[in-house]
């Protein structure tokens, strides 16, 4: 008996090592990975019950803060400008998540930061909270000028300072208004969200980051700089014949200039006239598809930029052009989809970006060639005021050559000077742009209106980069992009630069 | 008297005193530790949730005295050589749980703290009326009919409650208690008194299969009863939990008493057949299983109790989160089944651990009690009480940390309820009671030690 009660003693540790070896499973090993499932509202209950930072413009306007309520939930987010800076700091729900600023910066905001911890260590016996404020590069009086300029029309706004990447302003149409999507009154959000979810223009996307576009003739300034980089283009030539269209080969199906025009000449002459015929002549005779694709690449597309905040969408540019069929002397090697070559070239076919991207090209170009990360955040601070850490500029792309960069930005000077964005001039400022009508291949015929632009001192480099786009717009003519999203463009570049 | 005067067997050995004096200071000194213990826990629960120490901690401090002292007077009076380690580690377990089912909802803290009194009350009424627990021996189809009619009670119409979907409640007017509780020390008793009287019979092998030897076919029988109760508790009450715990509590009993191998190994695979013929016929076992495969197949549903279980004791991590400062209510039963959950979120993998520790504890001295038991009914006696109270532990807990699929048991002591705990009680006295005869009894003292 004594043996058999020895190895029922022995059956019991066995059992209990069992339970042991499982509660160190649960609270140590994947405590984490629990910790962290989206179903798992503890890490949210807490951060509700808790101060938390408010994030601030960097003209001062207060975008969102935390009010004490007496309720089960203790805090209650609140955006006093509603739906002007929903794009950049997103809503904070107890019941549908975070996104936006909220959601990126959520540990400097709830405090969790070691930098954050470390301070409230320090002031441990002077009951200081941990929670931090995110002070953004967003300006508020920038954000409501793209407002009011884009108004009722679909569209988006992104202005940047391409000299460290601070996204200055982002604004998108139709918006959304954080308060009702973070009441702490869950069912109320929850129908607020499913009212905005099945709104077909999607509000909550935030179009400036999150959505894809044919970016029409504003990709010129991409494909001229593979041209540039190949060193088959130089601004004395190709001289590109005056046509009103031009046929690839392997195709019967032209590329044609807007409205039929006639359209033509050197590298400042085509960009400044916007001519399809020269720029799809250029990518499939001169450039060739891989330096099309090298240079697509490194001004960022395929990729999705490095920007602060949550899930920025990829621009698209293609990869594949099929094999070559044929090497024509003195040329680009002809690949069997040089038809779709030719249209890539004007921003068409199966090119895609958002206007962020396209930000940054205006940027890359306005900054030397080098594409600096674009982001939000300035500095984080603590309660006090004191900055706890402050945004370190990084370079995301050497997009293009100090040279070609140079020759680029000349002739975007020159579309404004004397081309199809005339109207982006601001006396006293040197204005660069690129107008773009993507076609939307619609009948009766439909666009999207683009203008990218970059501004600063005459001499100086330039000190704001924008992108804006109208979308949806009735008929496709060449004026169409620069006359709806120039008019946006101007306003938004000039109040950035101060230029009234 | 001198060291070297005989012992004489009228009055008790100098030794036997010596024994039970030191055993007894051991435990007032470990019963001290323990409320030190539970008012720390106390005091902190409430500075976690409240900022402020509890109104009422020095009523408190004094009811835990009293109980605490009530028992150890009582143990001291009528069983002055048990065991040392047993009350302090109920008291600390009971107090544990009493400071966090304080925390989660004070209207059943003070029915836990009445509990409590009764249970302790029943500690001493146990100790004063059963001085000998060969008494009980005598009384064993006694008991193990009132095992069975405890066990069948809720089954009456008028009485039986059916309660969150199991039917273990027997309602008397506004009283209602799970007989369950009590079952299963009846049963311990007419199981630790039958075999003693039956082992001999069952523990011969004289059965040939191939190149074993087994006992008889015929005595398999008492393995078959048991198991047959054991199913119809699973069909007609529901109650999964206790039917294994049944079933163990038989095996274990007669595994001790026999030495034969061949009656775990027969035990084991009823139970096999039982619990798949269970799975395919009863839907409320295969909700059981198939939470406990992938309770996520149901987040929001049946799998969420589990769920939120194991974020309780993730997000306690390795320290907890601290008395009172768990994000709690998210757990059906928090103050019952899965109280462990709960001290898992506020005192981290320490928490678990002290609460594994402190059952190991229990049931090592319970094993110790049986060994050092010289008759063998109170051997098979101490092994059954310490098993129930040891595997009961063990089946919650792997249920709430889905080792097993979960069955709807208390963690004795630690969990609310009444029944669960007066019972468990009395179960703790008729051990203590075993390891004072043990020590009386003993030809040497010192070989009970």
């Amino acid at each position: 008996m004594r043996r058999q009660i020895a190895l029922l003693g022995a059956a019991i540790l066995i059992c209990y090592v069992a339970l042991f070896v499982k509660f160190n499973q649960i609270q140590v090993f994947q405590a984490d990975a629990l910790n962290e499932r989206t179903d798992n509202t503890r890490q949210l209950q807490r951060d509700f019950n808790e101060p938390r930072g408010s994030i601030i413009t960097a003209d001062g306007a207060l975008a969102a803060f935390s009010e004490e309520r007496r309720a089960t939930l203790r805090y209650q987010r609140v955006y006093p400008e509603g739906d002007l800076l929903a794009a950049v700091t997103g809503y904070y729900s107890f019941g549908l998540g975070s996104s936006g600023v909220e959601r990126s910066y959520n540990d400097e905001l709830a405090g969790r930061t070691t930098a954050l911890k470390l301070r409230e260590l320090t002031g441990f016996f002077t009951d200081t909270s941990s929670e931090g404020d995110v002070v953004l590069t967003v300006r508020r009086d920038l954000q409501a000028v793209a407002r009011d300029a884009l108004g009722e029309r679909q569209g988006a706004v992104v202005a940047l300072d391409p000299r460290d990447g601070s996204v200055l302003a982002l604004w998108s149409w139709p918006s959304f208004d954080p308060n009702q999507l973070s009441s702490n009154d869950t069912a109320q959000a929850t129908a607020v969200k499913e009212f905005l979810d099945a709104v077909p223009q999607k509000p909550l996307l935030i179009r400036a980051y999150q959505e894809n576009y044919f970016p029409g003739s504003t990709f010129k300034v991409v494909t001229a700089a593979a041209g540039l980089e190949s060193r088959t283009v130089t601004p004395a030539a190709p001289d590109y014949p005056v046509v009103t269209e031009y046929t690839p080969p392997l195709t019967r199906q032209g590329i044609s200039n807007f409205g039929g025009a006639p359209c033509g000449g050197t590298l400042f002459v085509i960009l400044a006239r916007s001519c399809n015929s020269s720029f799809a002549q250029m990518a499939v005779e001169q450039t060739g598809p891989e330096p099309m694709v090298a240079a697509a690449e490194r001004v960022g597309f395929n990729d999705a930029p490095p920007i602060d905040l949550p899930d920025p969408a990829r621009s698209v540019y293609p990869t594949d052009f099929g094999d070559v069929v044929e090497r024509p002397p003195g040329r680009a090697p002809v690949t069997s989809d040089a038809p779709k070559l030719a249209q890539t070239a004007i921003g068409q076919n199966d090119v895609r970006a958002t206007p962020l991207q396209m930000a940054l090209v205006a940027a890359g170009v306005a900054a030397g060639g080098e594409v600096r990360a674009p982001h939000v955040m300035g500095e984080i601070r603590a309660r006090d005021g004191s900055v706890v850490e402050r945004y370190e500029p990084e370079v995301w792309r050497r997009a293009f050559s100090p040279a070609d960069a140079a020759t680029l930005r000349q002739a975007m000077v020159g579309v404004v000077a004397d081309g199809t964005a005339r109207n982006m001039a601001i006396p006293g400022f040197e204005v660069g742009a690129k107008t773009g009508t993507a076609q939307l291949g619609t009948t009766p015929p439909r666009s999207h209106g683009w203008m990218i632009a970059f501004g600063g001192r005459p001499g100086q480099e330039p000190t704001v980069a924008v992108a804006v786009i109208v979308e949806n717009l009735s008929g496709a003519t060449a004026e169409t992009g620069g006359s709806t999203a120039g008019p946006v463009a101007r306003e938004v570049l000039a109040a950035a630069l101060g230029a009234g | 008297m001198t060291a070297t005067a005989p012992p004489s067997p009228a009055a008790p050995r100098p030794n036997v005193q010596a024994i039970g004096t030191r055993r007894r200071t051991t435990e007032l000194g470990l019963l001290v530790l323990s409320a030190i213990t539970i008012l720390g826990a106390y005091a902190l629960a409430s500075l976690g949730r409240n900022a402020s120490l509890p109104a009422d901690i020095l009523p408190f401090l004094g009811v835990i005295l009293v109980l605490l002292i009530a028992a150890h007077l009582a143990v001291r009076r009528w069983a002055r050589c048990s065991d040392a380690l047993l009350l302090p580690i109920v008291a600390l377990l009971n107090g544990l749980g009493f400071v966090f089912i304080a925390r989660l909802d004070e209207q059943l803290a003070g029915l836990q703290a009445t509990w409590t009194g009764v249970g302790i009350a029943a500690f001493i009424v146990t100790l004063v009326v059963v001085r000998d627990v060969r008494v009980l021996q005598r009384y064993r189809y006694t008991f193990g009919l009132l095992g069975v009619v405890l066990l069948l009670l809720p089954l009456l119409p008028v009485f039986g409650q059916n309660i969150n979907g199991a039917r273990i409640w027997v309602a008397f007017g506004p009283v209602s208690f799970q007989p369950g509780e009590f079952a299963k020390i009846a049963l311990a008793i007419f199981f630790a008194g039958y075999l003693v009287e039956r082992r001999e019979i069952l523990g011969v092998a004289t059965f040939r299969v191939g190149p074993f030897t087994t006992p008889d076919p015929r005595q398999f029988a008492p393995v078959l009863v048991a198991w047959g109760i054991s199913l119809l508790v699973v069909i007609f009450q529901r109650d999964l939990g206790s039917a294994l715990l049944f079933f163990l509590l038989f095996l274990v009993t007669l595994w001790v008493a026999t030495g034969r191998v061949v009656y775990v190994v027969i035990g084991f695979l009823l139970f096999g057949v039982g619990a798949f013929v269970s799975w395919t016929q009863f839907s409320h076992v295969q909700d059981r299983v198939s939470i406990w495969l992938d309770p996520w197949a149901d987040p929001s549903g049946s799998g969420y109790q589990v769920i939120q279980a194991a974020y309780a004791l993730a997000w306690g991590g390795t320290s907890g989160v601290g008395p009172g400062l768990g994000i709690v209510d998210r757990i059906p039963f928090d103050e019952t089944d899965f109280i462990v959950a709960i001290i898992g979120e506020e005192l981290g993998l320490l928490g678990t651990t002290a609460v594994l520790v402190a059952f190991l504890l229990l049931a090592g001295s319970g094993l110790r009690i049986a060994k050092g038991a010289g008759a063998t009914f109170g051997t098979l006696l101490a092994v059954g009480l310490t098993s129930l109270i040891a595997f009961q532990a063990f089946i919650i807990m792997a249920g709430v940390t889905r080792l097993l699929p979960l069955t709807g048991v208390t963690l004795p002591f630690v969990s609310y309820g009444g029944s669960s705990l007066v019972s468990n009680y009395v179960l703790i006295a008729l051990l203590l009671r075993i390891s004072d005869q043990s020590v009386r009894r003993a030809p040497d003292p010192l070989a009970a030690l």
